[in-house]
């Protein structure tokens, strides 16, 4: 096996080598069975991604400086990347593994859709960032952890893994995670130290519990050693400072007042024709009884002969006889009109149930 | 023995035929008890018992379900009594032969009256013709409805070109030498427009519980006008007044209570809207029939018990000049310049010469015109106007927005389109292709009444709104019908209508690309229909 690092030049004498040619040259250095690079970049994409030792068992390390976008892009477990400065958008693209350490800031989407492994970051990250992480349950929860703070729109569609945004050295900033974060957020969590501002109502952001606590202990004495910021612990590890966002459970998303909570508390008093109607709002069923009747019934003594067919016919039994005479129970009677079909006297008649307002 | 005579009505003259099923019937007395049109009755029919020729008749008295057949009494096709039948044994089932409208002419020497909507629109609807065709696509970065934040707002009253606004430099400071015309920036959609009187009390407070709710609760800044026929005092003399748009026409019903509560007003009303026509029956004024004047929508309009007809045309006003030189002056004048005043007419042919007239105005006191199509709902017409006059929005309000396009002056005299938007389904599709072919918003009322539990639709189903025996207690005063509404259900139904709609809105502009409302954006339209696109200056496709 050979032990000795790749070191490669991508600028010579104002030659620029292209991504292809960078990428195939790692490639076929990685085919000898090299896993050691130290590249010097000059913008070229990709870097370090879909790549593993030739013997599996190896790891494959690269050291970057000036790299283009996507470094580390789709890169797997086995393959640690470290960047030395700022490297622009997209830093872990689909990472589904490896451990990207940059020491320096991230532009936009770092991390975007990462799967897998651990991105270390010890500045700022850019907008977007964290966007659309997941986590497949046959491997770890991918982590990503940003010592600074992140851009807007940051966390969106997350719906896996773990996010840590530690807000050192953002004094003055309204929010470390920018504007209107977490939106369409549906799982995963995020823990952060410092402000947040205008975030979306997607997710709610709660208190740290014990086991986040020691998540967060272990978890940032590897992060501070690797991006070599080791005597920041102390100061990291007030836990009173720090939040834990996730997503909202759908149970739990903030209840509105009804609209018929609003008619009652907030809206004019007995309302707005009150002084014309004296509406209790009772919803009458339908059919109705009592005053909800669309047709009322009345019995005239003339000429009934006490067959009782009325009162065998009535659907609702709400003919009752006393002292020779019939009356409707208006309780019970929906005003069909059925008594006033069947009497063979016409001792019943129906009358529309019109009332003017009072 | 019982004759019948040719001239007097039949079962089948009716619209509408009652399919009774004796079999599954229990006579329960559900349908004829709900029926507020007395179409049906429980009545005993005298049948042969023995079918024999051989022996002497005998005859047994059976319960059964009638139908009645009368003017006042006939079916309108509501469908109360199946939706209350346990055993579904009961339905009314639409006469394709039916002659009602000959025989009422000829018995009543009338003409015929209904509520709703036209019934005659058998060309299918241009709006449906149209669809959004220019989607990012690589193009530009689409939005994301969920995400982004979209401001979903539309200016309501007289917008200054840039020239016109007075401003001087006062010790180094930009200042306004002169008040601008007053404006409101308000949601795109506007509610109401039925009068108290045209629609029950629950469901007119409804609306405005809805509007309120809306603006206070979810942060929709919809807006809600009056309709013709006043508006209550507690509400007038309320905060909430301040989302509401009083509308006056011809008939100018309700103004003398808006007046009197002037100086206990808390806060100035949204908006004021000179309804000079409506486009379900243009050039017919307002008509209330006397079996919906209750006694509160006698006091609130001041006037008897008896059919009401605003008249055709605001007496007073006999040109466009004067109507701006009277009528919009006197409104602007009623709050002392601070609230918008806006127009609304029957979309006619002649729309654009009123609105090119408009622009012109000198004294920036025209704040909004409303164009009104022919598919709108109306409590009552007379059914020639509703059938048979008219004109269609969409290329109306086209034809007004190109013509302010044309000077230089589109978005200064904003433009609302209404008149049966939401047809077909998709309220906010309609909303969003008026907005993109030039109108600053648009307005709805029938949709309301749908949404709130109207039982008709539009191929004359029930369309008994001049009745006073609304079913579903929403164009009715009788207070057995008007209690079937539940005022919490029917808000909060339209409270969520709108929320839904509001999301559709930004599903429509996310791919468009446009956080704000894409006003005259008819870039984003396409037809496949070669006139329409002629015709509205849109893209043909196929």
């Amino acid at each position: 096996m050979k032990k000795e690092t790749v070191k490669i030049k991508t600028l010579t004498d104002n030659n620029r080598m292209s991504t292809q040619e960078l990428l195939q040259l790692i490639s076929s250095k990685i085919a000898e069975g090299y896993t050691d690079f130290d590249i010097e970049a000059c913008g070229q994409h990709n870097i370090g991604g879909s790549s593993w030792a030739l013997n599996r068992e190896e790891k494959l390390n690269f050291k970057i400086t000036n790299p283009g976008q996507r470094a580390g892009a789709m890169a797997l477990s086995g393959t640690r990347i470290t960047i030395e400065g700022s490297a622009p958008a997209d830093v872990g693209w689909l990472n589904s593994g490896a451990k990207i350490i940059v020491n320096g800031d991230c532009g936009d989407t770092a991390a975007h859709c990462a799967a897998g492994g651990k991105i270390f970051v010890s500045g700022r990250v850019g907008t977007r960032s964290g966007a659309l992480m997941k986590h497949d349950p046959k491997y770890n929860p991918p982590e990503f952890w940003v010592l600074k703070n992140t851009g807007s729109f940051s966390f969106e569609f997350m719906g896996g893994g773990i996010a840590v945004v530690c807000g050192y050295d953002c004094e003055g900033l309204s929010s470390v995670l920018g504007n209107r974060s977490c939106v369409g957020m549906v799982g995963g969590c995020i823990y952060v130290r410092g402000p947040i501002a205008n975030i979306a109502d997607c997710v709610e952001i709660k208190e740290l519990e014990e086991n986040d606590i020691e998540f967060l202990k272990t978890g940032l004495k590897d992060f501070l050693q690797n991006i070599d910021k080791s005597d920041l612990y102390d100061e990291l590890t007030l836990w009173n400072e720090w939040k834990k966002i996730a997503a909202e459970a759908s149970s739990h998303k903030t209840n509105k007042m009804s609209v018929a909570e609003f008619r009652q508390k907030n809206w004019i008093k007995d309302g707005i024709f009150s002084d014309f109607i004296n509406d209790d709002y009772v919803v009458y069923k339908i059919p109705a009884v009592n005053e909800g009747r669309v047709h009322i019934p009345h019995w005239t003594k003339t000429d009934c002969i006490k067959c009782n067919i009325c009162v065998k016919n009535c659907p609702q039994k709400a003919i009752e006889v006393k002292d020779n005479s019939y009356n409707s129970i208006n309780e019970k009677c929906i005003g069909c009109g059925i008594c006033a079909a069947v009497c063979p006297k016409k001792c019943w008649t129906m009358s529309d149930n019109r009332k003017e307002i009072l | 023995m019982a004759t019948i005579s040719i001239n007097q009505l039949h079962l089948d003259d009716l619209p509408w035929i009652i399919e009774y099923d004796e079999e599954k019937c229990i006579q329960c007395g559900k349908c004829t008890a709900v029926c507020s049109f007395g179409a049906i009755k429980p009545e005993v029919e005298k049948r042969r018992k023995n079918t024999s020729c051989n022996q002497e008749p005998s005859f047994e008295r059976v319960l059964v379900i009638k139908q009645q057949i009368s003017f006042q009494h006939h079916c309108r096709g509501c469908g109360m009594c199946s939706r209350v039948c346990p055993n579904g044994a009961i339905k009314a089932i639409r006469n394709h032969n039916d002659r009602y409208s000959v025989r009422y002419r000829a018995a009543k020497a009338d003409s015929l009256k209904k509520g709703g909507r036209s019934n005659l629109n058998t060309e299918g609807r241009t709006l449906d013709k149209i669809k959004i065709g220019r989607i990012s696509q690589m193009t530009d970065p689409s939005l994301d409805a969920a995400r982004h934040q979209f401001e979903l707002k539309t200016p309501f009253g007289r917008v200054l070109s840039a020239d016109k606004l007075a401003f001087r430099c006062e010790n180094g400071k930009m200042e306004l030498s002169k008040q601008l015309p007053p404006n409101r920036w308000i949601y795109p959609i506007l509610m109401g427009d039925m009068s108290i009187g045209a629609i029950s009390w629950r469901m007119w407070e409804a609306m405005a519980i809805a509007t309120a709710y809306l603006n206070e609760v979810i942060g929709i800044p919809v807006r809600m006008c009056t309709g013709e026929g006043g508006i209550p005092v507690r509400l007038l003399k309320s905060r909430y007044v301040k989302y509401m748009i009083l509308q006056i026409a011809s008939g100018h019903f309700g103004w003398n209570r808006i007046i009197q509560a002037m100086p206990d007003m808390v806060e100035d009303p949204a908006g004021i809207l000179i309804k000079i026509g409506q486009g379900a029956k243009p050039g017919d004024g307002g008509l209330l029939m006397a079996s919906k004047v209750a006694r509160y929508v006698q006091e609130i309009r001041g006037v008897p018990r008896a059919d009401l007809l605003s008249p055709p045309t605001h007496q007073g006003l006999y040109s466009i000049e004067e109507s701006v030189q009277k009528m919009f002056l006197s409104m602007n004048a009623a709050f002392n310049f601070r609230v918008p005043v806006a127009i609304k007419v029957a979309a006619s042919v002649t729309s654009v010469s009123v609105y090119n007239n408009l622009l012109r105005d000198p004294y920036n006191i025209v704040g909004g015109f409303f164009i009104d199509g022919l598919a709108g709902g109306t409590g009552a017409a007379h059914e020639i106007s509703l059938d048979h006059t008219g004109h269609p929005i969409t290329s109306k309000l086209r034809d007004c927005y190109l013509a302010a396009v044309h000077q230089g002056r589109q978005g200064e005299i904003p433009l609302f389109a209404g008149g049966g938007l939401g047809q077909t389904g998709s309220f906010a599709a309609d909303a969003f292709k008026l907005i993109c072919l030039g109108a600053n918003g648009v307005f709805t009322g029938r949709l309301l009444l749908e949404i709130a539990g109207c039982v008709g639709n539009d191929t004359g189903k029930c369309n008994a709104c001049n009745t006073g025996l609304c079913p579903a207690g929403l164009a009715t005063q009788d207070v057995c019908l008007t209690k079937r509404l539940d005022i919490d259900v029917a808000a909060q139904n339209i409270v969520n209508y709108f929320i839904a709609t509001d999301m559709e809105l930004k599903k429509l502009m996310g791919p468009v690309g446009n956080s704000t409302l894409p006003i005259g954006r008819s870039d984003a339209l396409i037809s496949v229909d070669k006139h329409i696109a002629n015709r509205l200056d849109i893209q043909y496709v196929c």
